[in-house]
């Protein structure tokens, strides 16, 4: 059977967004382990209890082992990788997740006025979530 | 034995909106739904609406939602559908004409906007273009659509937005894409790639479960990405 290619179509907006719900979720799992992995080689399993060794998996902010047996968390635990960390976290949580809104809304908004306008309310509250989260993230 | 089949009527003519009208009909637990839809109209109401033409699971007209999913009238036995009342339904999703009669025009609009016929520009060769039959197997399973419309019309995200393309037109297009003899695969795949196209398909399943004619449509739609992401053919 002869191997059959074909030019990939141009990519549309729906292609880079189907792949990035990929990528971002991949990402997400990637570095939540990254995080547990470098948490537990800084003995997170003496000074860390679950819930608080599970909160900083997902998002890993000083805020939340602060209250831990961490004698001081500005050693290793609050710096400018994790604010990086945090940051990239952020960035890939909250679009995969109004990414999904944004799925939704072209399913089972029809062809009216109302989708436009949705998604540019989307895209702004996107935003304004990506600049707070940054904003937080830095300031804290 | 005697069976109730409880069918949603609307005649255009007469009401505002579809009514159920239950029959009691004598049947054999052989019998198909249609052959009971045969009995209704050629006894007991003449004015009862449905599509039927080959009566054999091979013209696709007698789509229906027989119990509440869609199924061929002429594939499914009496005997199957266990002792209660039988419901019958026209299809979702498409505009409803009369009783059993949905408006097919969409479905073969959308089926006809991916190109569902063979592209070659190549002269052709003195007897015939030849295919292995390693090739010809690649898109067997989507040659076996008969365009019945029960897995557009099974489809949450095409009830929703009836822009999408649908598991029909894709499945067509997959027929196609995949034959080693068309050309047309890229401009397939362009269209296919829009905001409507398979990005719409969020895998529920729901058009594998309904087809008759028991084809992979999911696996179908998931092939067309992949070869949207990668170009590849394979």
């Amino acid at each position: 059977m002869r191997n059959r290619t074909v030019p990939q179509p141009s990519m549309s907006f729906e292609y880079i967004m189907w792949m990035f719900t990929r990528i971002s979720g991949l990402a997400l799992l990637f570095l939540g382990a990254v995080s547990l992995v470098i948490a537990l080689a800084m003995g997170a399993r003496q000074l860390l209890d679950m819930p608080t060794l599970a909160r900083w998996t997902f998002f890993p902010n000083p805020n939340h082992v602060v209250n831990s047996k961490i004698p001081d968390v500005t050693q290793g635990w609050a710096n400018a990788y994790w604010q990086i960390m945090q940051i990239v976290i952020a960035f890939f949580g909250i679009s995969h997740g109004f990414n999904g809104l944004r799925v939704i809304i072209e399913d089972y908004i029809g062809n009216t006025i109302w989708q436009p306008m949705l998604r540019g309310l989307l895209f702004l509250v996107w935003l304004f979530f990506l600049i707070m989260a940054v904003f937080v993230i830095l300031a804290s | 034995m005697e069976v109730k089949v409880k069918i949603l009527r609307f005649n255009p003519e007469a009401d505002k909106r579809p009514h159920y009208q239950t029959f009691c009909v004598d049947a054999e637990p052989t019998d198909r739904v249609l052959d009971l839809l045969e009995k209704i109209k050629g006894y007991q109401d003449g004015s009862l609406a449905f599509r039927r033409s080959c009566a054999h699971g091979i013209c696709g007209s007698d789509a229906m939602r027989i119990n509440g999913m869609n199924r061929l009238a002429c594939k499914t036995l009496v005997k199957d559908l266990g002792r209660g009342t039988i419901v019958v339904e026209p299809l979702l999703g498409l505009p409803l004409i009369k009783d059993l009669i949905v408006d097919m025009d969409p479905f073969f609009e959308h089926y006809e906007s991916v190109m569902p016929y063979l592209v070659n520009d190549e002269p052709p060769p003195l007897k015939e273009r030849l295919q292995s039959p390693e090739e010809r197997a690649r898109f067997d399973d989507t040659t076996k659509c008969i365009l019945c419309a029960a897995c557009t019309t099974a489809c949450p995200s095409f009830w929703s937005n009836g822009r999408y393309v649908g598991p029909a037109a894709i499945v067509n297009a997959h027929r196609f894409i995949f034959d080693s003899r068309d050309r047309a695969a890229a401009e397939r795949l362009r269209i296919l790639s829009n905001q409507f196209g398979v990005y719409r398909c969020h895998t529920i399943f729901n058009c594998t479960l309904a087809c008759p004619r028991e084809i992979q449509i999911t696996k179908a739609i998931g092939e067309v990405k992949k070869a949207i992401a990668t170009g590849s053919l394979e």
